[in-house]
């Protein structure tokens, strides 16, 4: 899978965890941010996130410092689960 | 936002703008069941996935002050804020703790409302006990076989100190019961005296009958022994059985005396009684009156 079916397949997800209901696909910015601006994820929604990459990814964070980085766009949770699945082959 | 949450933060708000008040000084909120949708996700899931990966929203939002918590949370308001969870008397015991604040000077405004939804989790286990009807049946209260309907709702009201502008109807009394051994006919009949009002002065009953052959037959000695077998209306034939129904009821009486209802061509009620007995372990009295 690349970046962008990638990017596209973990906004489908954010939006059936979270239930984002009323927020579509194609309106969340590969770029944009996920917490306070952009999709105004709170706490919670990132242990939901957590949950997420767990689940459907097999990733565990070790450390919360480490969600801030991973969690900043969808962009850069494609690009902290490719590393991980690169890291894996 | 589970569909009860929508379904109480509906109701909630619709009140708040009937009664034309911002901001409640209290929320108090009763509910049998809780969110049901929620504590089925959470646990669903908490088997599936052997006790990891639970998702925190399903668990917050399974918790039965959830509604009132999220009114509370739209609204912004950090007043006192309780829920109650007493089976078939959790709405009752909202009421009284109102009545409470109101009495004690605590607050002069307040948010009051039940909330109790079915899943199809629920719904499955409960027809287990053969609570509900097997086939349809378009004349519930009067089936004349067992079992009734599956039921949810929510409701809410805005229970002021004073008479405002926008007041439909006065609580004179409210009395609820658990497992007594007294006579539904006693219960009833002191509680008319206490608040010195006759059998007669009664416009209108509102029972709580439910379609049920082996219950009905309790509401029926009832209305028979007490009220003659006059003035008397059901409602679950509206709203379906649910451990918090009575709030229904209560809902249906303040409009028929806010709409001036007739009820059988006889003149609008201005005095209702509603008597409720959910599985005839919780007896519930209301009295309402035209303000």
């Amino acid at each position: 899978m690349d970046k962008q079916e990638l990017m596209q397949r973990l906004k489908d997800e954010i939006i059936k965890q979270l239930k984002l209901e009323g927020t579509k696909p194609e309106s969340i910015g590969d770029h944009d941010p996920l917490f306070v601006e952009g999709l105004g994820l709170d706490s919670i929604d990132a242990l939901e996130l957590i949950v997420l990459l767990q689940q459907e990814y097999k990733i565990k964070l070790n450390n919360a410092e480490q969600g801030q980085e991973v969690f900043r766009s969808v962009s850069t949770m494609a690009d902290f689960i490719l590393e991980h699945q690169a890291k894996q082959v | 936002m589970s569909r009860i949450i929508k379904m109480g933060v509906a109701a909630a708000m619709e009140a708040l703008k009937d009664a034309e008040l911002p901001m409640p000084d209290a929320i108090v909120t009763g509910t049998a069941y809780g969110c049901l949708a929620d504590t089925d996700a959470f646990l669903t899931r908490m088997v599936e996935f052997n006790e990891e990966l639970l998702s925190p929203t399903s668990f917050i939002q399974s918790t039965h002050n959830t509604v009132g918590a999220q009114i509370a949370l739209m609204l912004h308001c950090h007043h006192y804020n309780n829920t109650y969870v007493h089976r078939g008397s959790s709405f009752e015991a909202a009421v009284l703790d109102a009545q409470s604040l109101i009495e004690e000077g605590e607050a002069e405004n307040i948010l009051v409302g039940s909330v109790d939804e079915i899943i199809e989790n629920s719904h499955t286990i409960i027809s287990r006990f053969g609570i509900y009807k097997e086939s349809e049946s378009n004349k519930l209260l009067n089936s004349g076989t067992n079992g009734t309907m599956a039921g949810e709702g929510a409701t809410f009201f805005v229970f002021s100190k004073n008479k405002e502008t926008g007041s439909i109807a006065k609580l004179e009394d409210i009395k609820t019961y658990y497992k007594t051994n007294r006579k539904a006919e006693n219960i009833i009949h002191n509680f008319l005296m206490e608040n010195n009002v006759r059998v007669d002065n009664i416009d209108l009953i509102i029972l709580g009958n439910n379609g049920d052959a082996k219950t009905d037959e309790h509401y029926n000695t009832v209305a028979q022994h007490l009220f003659g077998g006059k003035r008397l209306v059901g409602y679950k034939n509206y709203c379906g059985e649910y451990p918090t129904s009575s709030a229904f009821a209560l809902w249906m009486a303040a409009r028929m005396i806010e709409h001036g209802k007739k009820i059988n061509d006889e003149t609008s009620p201005k005095k209702i009684l509603i008597y409720n007995n959910y599985k005839l372990k919780y007896p519930s009295l209301y009295l309402l009156s035209a303000c």
